[in-house]
């Protein structure tokens, strides 16, 4: 590959990197506090709020929802925001501006009122089921995917307006049908932006707060939501363990990735 | 309905009765229910569940499990519904939302007093029914229509005590004071208790304070702005901004101040000199799922004052129920807001004035702290 | 084969094309172009296919309830104008907004900015520059926002680990007032912001052709020039994703600003909340909801008819 990034990029880069990995200096020390409230250790080290994360039920039962439900909707985000995106790509309508407009809806309202929709929304599904509804799994998921698509949105853009438009008309010279060109052309060559959509809108669902605050109440316990919580009153320790744990998990699975490529490289 | 689902629902239903719970008449209707069961089998679980529990919104955090702990558990023990605590926090706003949307999933809210008497006068809070819920267990005065007082917090100074050790601040005026205290200070984001201290400073007397002179409250605020570091919105802030050393002085909740005095080894003290005392409260939302009597029976429950001693012990809350404060041992009564010794060093808030007047001054009050 | 311009933003992109084809390719298309419309009615049914899925799950889920809500802002607590009336003389919303915009404007430049270093390095480096690069663009990830905002609290406060190493090196004599304001409620929105920044950005720049690069380094563009003039254009969609998502995120942060400005830098999403809940006002509260619609709408169609060409992608 030409062009590798240079000594200033690779400077620029570094500070940045330093930046984003800057809390670590906070949070590290702070899961380890024997207080009962975020502070830094001041001396002594405790243990005790990873033991919590293990005795107590609730975060792990939380940690797998969201997991659960971070999946779920960002699958189906992605695939709703991909087909929309190659439709306007694809026939370009007269009102493509204000379709993507209306589509990006729910990530220019202000949280609070795509919040306060979705709860009347929710509210009355239940009305029909109450497993469906307000306080559930499926309802949280529901109101994620309105939350996250938005954005896949526009990541599914991006990835298409990389795409030269003059293979597309020569697969369709070539007497490609529609959906053939979809599938075989156009789909192939935004593989990685898709994929990027698809881990935008997972960590989104994984980190979203605002709206699952009110679509849940005593039964659907997302992890931001256990956090939440505490926000008021005390915030527990025990979030900056958890951060911990994760991030010790990511490393591992990063390091080992890369020395199974190494393996397969020598 | 399945064997030993209706065996447990018998179970309960008994359990109900002997404890007076039900009267024969309604055990003998809910018992030809269970078991003849079968259509009310397909109602959804939703509502099957909602028979049994009750949901009460609170302020999170330590408070979950000290509600279930205290209220909850025994509440459960005696009638057999199930309390389940959620911790979002029970704004104005969001129990407006709750009512509004025909149908409620929230039973109980630990709200502001004066919250309900608004909510109340609009038709979404239940009146208190004080044949079931006993006023004598309360405090004088602070029994209200759509609230019932269950614990009681203020807003007290707390100040940094290594800084201040010689001469510790003494009242409203010493806070403001920067000269003779210097340093920076924290002020509650939300207004409540601020304009009575900025007041008191000023040199009213706490018998004058009420209705409030709102205009010569923010002139105060606004000249003092900028010895404010920050206006903390919740107790964690507040807990953060006295222990990174941000503020020398804060105006703190008293729950909070207890905690930092016991966990900061007395670095950080508190006075209950000119405190504001602020009352908490239970309501019951309108058309609540667990029904209207289930929530007024669990209020009943919260006046017992062993119920209400562990949550002082638990969370620092002064009990609503004048006979608990004995119970307190004498070494812990310096955290009890509402004990006669700290009471009379302090200042009401007065409920009905706010329930007027919160909005327009919480307005005017975000302005002046956010230009 | 025929010479093209090193700065025609084209690509034969990864299809496997190869020099041979170019002419192929060429032929196809005025063969495409000249079939007429049989061919684009198919593409036109599939199309709508395609968009009507979401459109319709839209409407159903948000857009009824959302209309419901907006329409409180005219009819609350009476029929009318009012609440807009309101809102275009209370100085406290205007005051709200400027900052706001204000606030998003300095994030959007400084995360799109700091992203595309981070970007260029993830897409292009050695694999060991990758690989650190990526550990550090996904570990934050897993540090709740809540978290983050006490960690910042704890690195920036006076007794903080920032200004306890500034006074122990010696370089300062008192703490710096670091916390409780503007400077870090924009360190801490930039820092959530980042990484969400580079995906759209390593998005555009994977697709970039390296011949084309190449080409241009052949006829003799310096790094530097080849990188303004050649590479950073092409990723022109990438940064316009990227703007937006920032911008539009930051409009909706609340809890990270409200605890790191000391309560004092107020944003328009907690200002909505103010109004929804602490002290609910429905009418003024949707009123500024949909004024915050309206006026970002505005922006994003002025953003969108700038970027259009770019991407709507290029037909040569």
């Amino acid at each position: 590959m030409i062009q590798r990034p240079g000594r200033m990029a690779l400077l620029l880069a570094g500070l940045v990197s330093a930046f984003l990995l800057a809390p670590l200096l906070a949070v590290v020390p702070i899961s380890f506090t024997p207080a009962r409230f975020l502070t830094m250790p001041n001396g002594h080290l405790s243990l005790i709020h990873y033991r919590e994360l293990i005795d107590d039920p609730d975060w792990a039962r939380s940690i797998l929802l969201s997991l659960r439900i971070g999946v779920v909707s960002s699958a189906i985000a992605t695939v709703l925001a991909l087909a929309f995106s190659l439709g306007v790509w694809m026939i370009q309508p007269r009102f493509a501006a204000l379709m993507v407009g209306f589509v990006l809806l729910p990530m220019i309202a202000p949280p609070i009122v795509s919040a306060m929709t979705l709860y009347f929304f929710l509210t009355s599904l239940s009305g029909v089921s109450g497993a469906i509804g307000y306080d559930t799994w499926f309802g949280v998921t529901i109101a994620h995917v309105v939350m996250i698509t938005p954005f896949a949105v526009v990541m599914t853009l991006v990835a298409l307006a990389q795409v030269d438009r003059r293979i597309d008309l020569a697969a369709r010279g070539l007497g490609a049908s529609a959906l053939q060109r979809v599938f075989k052309v156009i789909l192939p060559n935004i593989r990685f932006g898709v994929m990027m959509a698809a881990l935008m809108a997972f960590f989104l669902s994984w980190e979203e707060i605002g709206v699952t605050l009110f679509v849940t109440s005593v039964n659907a316990i997302t992890l931001p939501r256990l956090m939440w919580m505490g926000v008021h009153d005390n915030i527990d320790p025990a979030v900056a363990a958890i951060s911990v744990v994760l991030i010790v998990v990511t490393t591992l699975a990063l390091t080992g990735r890369m020395l199974l490529q190494r393996e397969e490289a020598a | 309905m399945n064997d030993a689902f209706e065996r447990d629902c018998l179970e309960i239903l008994a359990e109900k009765a002997r404890r007076g719970g039900l009267s024969r008449r309604q055990f003998a209707q809910r018992a030809a229910i269970a078991l003849g069961g079968a259509p009310f089998a397909l109602r959804s679980t939703r509502a099957r569940a909602a028979d049994k529990q009750l949901v009460l919104v609170n302020w999170g955090g330590d408070a979950i499990k000290a509600y279930d702990q205290a209220y909850g558990q025994p509440f459960f023990k005696e009638t057999g519904v199930a309390v389940r605590e959620d911790g979002t926090g029970p704004t104005e706003g969001a129990i407006a939302a709750q009512f509004k949307s025909g149908k409620p999933t929230w039973d109980l809210v630990d709200a502001d007093p004066f919250s309900a008497i608004t909510l109340g006068k609009q038709g979404m809070i239940e009146p208190i029914d004080y044949t079931v819920v006993d006023k004598s267990k309360m405090r004088p005065g602070f029994g209200w229509d759509y609230a019932a007082s269950t614990y009681f917090f203020s807003y007290v100074i707390a100040y940094d005590a290594q800084k201040f050790a010689s001469d510790p601040p003494k009242g409203m005026a010493d806070f403001f004071d920067v000269a003779k205290y210097p340093g920076k200070r924290s002020l509650y984001k939300w207004g409540a208790g601020m304009w009575e201290a900025a007041l008191l400073a000023d040199g009213v007397a706490p018998e004058k304070l009420y209705p409030l002179d709102l205009k010569r409250a923010h002139d105060k605020i606004a000249a003092f702005k900028a010895n404010v570091v920050s206006y903390w919105g919740g107790g964690a802030a507040s807990q953060q901004v006295m222990l990174s050393g941000d503020a020398s002085m804060a105006l703190i909740w008293s729950t909070r101040a207890s905690i930092l005095d016991h966990d900061s080894n007395g670095q950080i003290k508190f006075i209950w000199d000119q405190g504001l005392i602020s009352p908490g409260a239970l309501a019951v939302i309108k058309n609540n799922p667990g029904g209207k009597d289930a929530a007024m029976k669990f209020i009943a429950s919260t006046s017992d004052p062993q119920r209400q001693l562990i949550m002082f012990n638990l969370l620092g809350q002064g009990p609503a129920n004048p006979a608990a404060d004995a119970l307190i041992p004498p070494d812990q009564r310096k955290y009890n807001p509402v004990d006669p010794a700290n009471f009379s060093k302090q200042v009401a808030l007065d409920m009905p004035w706010y329930s007027e007047n919160y909005s327009a001054a919480l307005d005017a009050y975000t302005k002046i702290i956010s230009a | 084969m025929r010479s093209r311009r090193p700065t025609a933003v084209s690509s034969f992109a990864s299809v496997g094309a190869t020099e041979g084809d170019a002419d192929r390719i060429a032929a196809a298309e005025r063969a495409a172009r000249s079939r007429g419309a049989s061919q684009s009615d198919n593409a036109f049914v599939t199309g709508v296919c395609l968009m009507t899925p979401l459109l319709a799950f839209l409407v159903f889920v948000y857009a009824v309830p959302f209309i419901g809500v907006a329409a409180w802002s005219v009819t609350l607590p009476k029929p009318g104008l009012g609440q807009y009336e309101r809102l275009v003389t209370d100085p406290l919303v205007f005051s709200v907004f400027l900052r706001t915009f204000r606030i998003c404007l300095i994030v959007t430049v400084l995360s799109v900015v700091a992203a595309y270093a981070i970007a260029y390095v993830w897409v292009r480096g050695t694999r060991l520059e990758r690989r650190l690069v990526e550990f550090c663009i996904l570990i934050p990830f897993w540090i709740s926002i809540l978290t983050r905002t006490f960690g910042w609290l704890a690195l920036l406060s006076n007794r903080g680990l920032i200004n306890t190493w500034l006074q122990a090196a010696g370089l300062i004599a008192g703490p710096l007032p670091l916390a409780y304001n503007e400077f870090s409620v924009i360190l801490g929105i930039t820092h959530v912001l980042v990484p969400f920044a580079v995906f759209p950005l390593a998005s555009s720049m994977r697709s970039v052709d390296e011949r084309v690069l190449l080409a241009a380094r052949g006829l003799g563009a310096s790094r530097l020039r080849t990188f303004w003039t050649v590479f950073a254009p092409m990723t022109a969609s990438g940064v316009v994703g990227a703007a937006l998502i920032v911008f539009v995120f930051t409009l909706g942060f609340f809890v990270t600003p409200a605890i790191l400005g000391g309560g004092r830098s107020i944003m328009a999403a907690e200002l909505v909340w103010l109004r929804m809940f602490q002290s609910p006002d429905w009418g003024l509260g949707a009123a500024i909801s949909v004024a915050l619609v309206v006026l970002v709408g505005a922006l994003m169609a002025a953003l969108f008819r700038l970027a259009r060409p770019a991407l709507m992608g290029s037909s040569g």
